[in-house]
């Protein structure tokens, strides 16, 4: 199979380049469309936040990833891309590096499971604008296959792997029935924001902001309906708040050991959990000397996130298993895509067929009759399968193993259930 | 029968190890695939349990509550079962190693000194002995548990607090959660002792002319029984909580054991029987 496939991604090309190459929904449509007929017959574009990619079956053998990498220089002719910029990919390795990405052992953030539904994303994208063929159509599913086999089989995808969810998975070994608990995020930057998405994502009872400017907060709780408390007066409620999350660009401590001392008088010792994941850090690290104030800093969530990425790491040979094994299943499926093994699998097919049912019912008719019987039922068949096979025959003949060969070839095996059905002889 | 309750004695033993050994192993790996065969596991070793005790009983013609060994393996049954109910209605399925390995030390106890006895004391058969003992055994595992739940809410209270996160971290259920389990074992705990300590003051003066109310399994009892009504109380008023209830659990399991130990090896009570 000559799928192309050419990528430029983290390991290739530095963030700049990344990011001018990011493609919205309407530019992959544009892109889609003007390389089906030009490059590919088929094909899919993927883009996310570390990765631009094009995948396709080229219309005709000349075309190689040169001419794909051309297509996106000439695309982007303002930014200065070369074909060091790019990785290329063929055939068995093209599929290999779907496969890859599917599972994120490709990502920047080892096992991201973000990337299983951007992959399906831009196949939906691509079927949309009919991009998506029988073949492509096939190594989605393959890859989709393989995307859930690395979920359930492996954990790769497992435990926290960025500073803010690992916060939230911290607090939930402390708390548990996060929707009875209360929490304060204070600082409404973009660090402040992702861990009160994270907390209201797992359901929080009651979710505060507070911010130096008050406009800010203002517009954070606005997007996640959360209450606002004034900045000026925030220690005053700290003791109504289980948690804390501060990450806030003071330069100077925001909350000392006092006023949590003062807080935990109030909340009659009720676990406080402090996350400070601001730098330089909002809150006194002595208060985790105080019983059942559970203090954490940036740096003790990044053992959390660090423990995470390397049992994640040691996942990737259990994945790239995987990996190989759907390889090898795809490519079966695609090698019995020739024509004269075809042939025989249909004829097999209908002559088992044939004999099922002559053998059901011969007893009503006579001996004579039942040989008779067994002619015509062949004649038929033969009749029936003359017309496929002199095509057939003649795809065999011309040695053509084009594409639409074998989309045809897999047509046919998919409508007759050729690959679902085995001979008697083939399964013992 | 004999030899089949001699062979199930023997073989009890084995299958606490081996459930043990399965709950640790999956405590270690975290496989997905082995969550339902340990609980699978457990259920066949309870079953084999539950027969071993109701054919002794036929056997013997009393239930296995005359002695300090019949009452380790009932003992052992009785934290297991507990456990495994917990294990059903909670889905917390990370603690079972802790609890599985109580049983196996009451179990093998009891599998190496029990001996077969027919004829039990007269003051034994009454029905009122099978209340008490019930309740305390009962009791008993339920204090036994929530010690277990306490001593883990201080390991993981200690790895949150010095940043340390290993496999304590990762398989445990939260700290709020085992301040529950544990919490809720004590009470439960401390209402069957509450019945046992009950039925005891009204029946043992009648039963046992040389009752005595400086008996050392009485006084570790109600020393016990204090310690967990103290406990129980402050935390639902509101004053203690989190590690001073769980030490206070723990305290109190610990001198129930030793008062165990004490009244029944050493043999300075007409509790111990044996």
């Amino acid at each position: 199979m000559k799928l192309l496939a050419v990528s430029i991604n983290h390991h290739s090309a530095p963030v700049e380049l990344r990011e001018a190459l990011y493609l919205g929904i309407e530019d992959i449509k544009n892109l889609a469309t003007e390389a089906k007929g030009k490059l590919f017959s088929e094909g899919l574009v993927l883009c996310t936040c570390n990765r631009t990619e094009f995948y396709g079956i080229p219309v005709d053998k000349n075309i190689s990833y040169f001419d794909v990498q051309n297509f996106v220089i000439e695309k982007k002719s303002t930014h200065k891309i070369n074909p060091e910029h790019f990785q290329s990919f063929m055939s068995r390795e093209a599929v290999k590096h779907l496969f890859r990405v599917i599972t994120g052992i490709d990502s920047l953030l080892i096992g991201d499971n973000q990337i299983f539904k951007q992959v399906k994303d831009s196949f939906l994208v691509s079927e949309e604008m009919g991009f998506s063929g029988f073949l492509m159509k096939r190594i989605f599913d393959a890859a989709t296959i393989v995307g859930k086999r690395s979920i359930t089989e492996t954990e790769i995808g497992e435990g926290a792997v960025t500073v803010s969810y690992a916060a939230v998975q911290l607090i939930e070994k402390i708390l548990s029935t996060l929707n009875k608990k209360s929490a304060l995020v204070i600082g409404a930057g973009e660090t402040g924001e992702i861990a009160a998405k994270h907390l209201q994502d797992r359901g929080i009872g009651t979710l505060a902001i507070t911010n130096r400017t008050i406009e800010k907060a203002e517009k954070l709780a606005q997007s996640l309906k959360s209450k606002i408390i004034p900045f000026s007066n925030f220690k005053e409620h700290l003791h109504e708040y289980d948690i804390v999350i501060s990450a806030t660009s003071a330069p100077d401590l925001i909350l000392t050991k006092e006023d949590v001392k003062k807080s935990m008088k109030k909340r009659n010792s009720a676990s406080l959990v402090l996350m400070d994941i601001a730098i330089p850090r909002d809150m006194d690290p002595e208060t985790k000397n105080l019983d059942y104030v559970f203090y954490h800093d940036i740096d003790s969530l990044n053992i959390i996130v660090e423990q995470n990425l390397s049992k994640r790491k040691s996942e990737i040979p259990k994945v790239e298993k995987i990996i190989e094994e759907e390889l090898d299943n795809f490519f079966n499926w695609y090698n019995s895509l020739q024509a004269a093994p075809t042939i025989k699998n249909l004829r097999d097919y209908f002559e088992a067929v044939r004999a099922e049912e002559v053998g059901k019912n011969k007893n009503k008719f006579s001996t004579d009759d039942q040989e008779k019987l067994e002619i015509v039922t062949k004649r038929i068949i033969n009749k029936i399968l003359h017309h496929p096979t002199i095509e057939l025959r003649k795809s065999a003949e011309s040695g053509d193993n084009s594409p639409e060969s074998a989309t045809r070839l897999g047509i046919l095996r998919e409508l007759f259930g050729i690959d679902n059905h085995k001979p008697d002889e083939e399964k013992k | 029968m004999i030899n089949f309750i001699d062979f199930l004695n023997i073989l009890l033993p084995f299958f606490y190890v081996v459930t043990f050994g399965i709950y640790s192993y999956d405590f270690m790996k975290g496989k997905k695939e082995l969550a339902n065969s340990k609980r699978l596991f457990l259920f066949i070793t309870l079953l084999f349990h539950a027969t071993y005790l109701i054919t002794r009983t036929i056997y013997f013609g009393h239930p296995p509550i005359t002695n300090v060994f019949e009452i380790f393996t009932v003992l052992a049954f009785a934290v297991s079962f507990s456990y495994f109910v917990l294990e059903l209605v909670t889905d917390i399925r990370g603690t079972g190693p802790f609890i599985i390995i109580i049983s196996i030390l009451f179990q093998v106890v009891s599998s190496l000194e029990i001996e077969h006895i027919i004829t039990v004391k007269e003051v034994l058969k009454s029905n009122l002995l099978g209340v008490h003992v019930f309740s305390a055994l009962v009791g008993y595992s339920g204090i036994t548990i929530s010690a277990v739940y306490g001593f883990l809410y201080l390991m993981l209270y200690k790895e949150i607090k010095l940043n340390q996160f290993g496999l304590i971290f990762d398989r445990l259920p939260s700290l709020e959660i085992l301040e529950k389990l544990s919490f809720s074992s004590a009470i439960i705990g401390f209402v069957l002792l509450t019945i046992a300590i009950i039925i005891g003051i009204i029946w043992l003066p009648q039963a046992f002319p040389d009752f005595s109310y400086a008996d050392p399994k009485l006084i570790g009892t109600s020393i016990v029984w204090i310690l967990y009504g103290i406990g129980i109380l402050s935390k639902l008023l509101g004053k203690w909580r989190g590690k001073k209830v769980v030490i206070l659990s723990i305290v109190g399991f610990i001198i129930a054991i030793l008062s165990t130990m004490l009244t029944n090896f050493l043999s300075l009570s007409f509790h111990s029987f044996y």
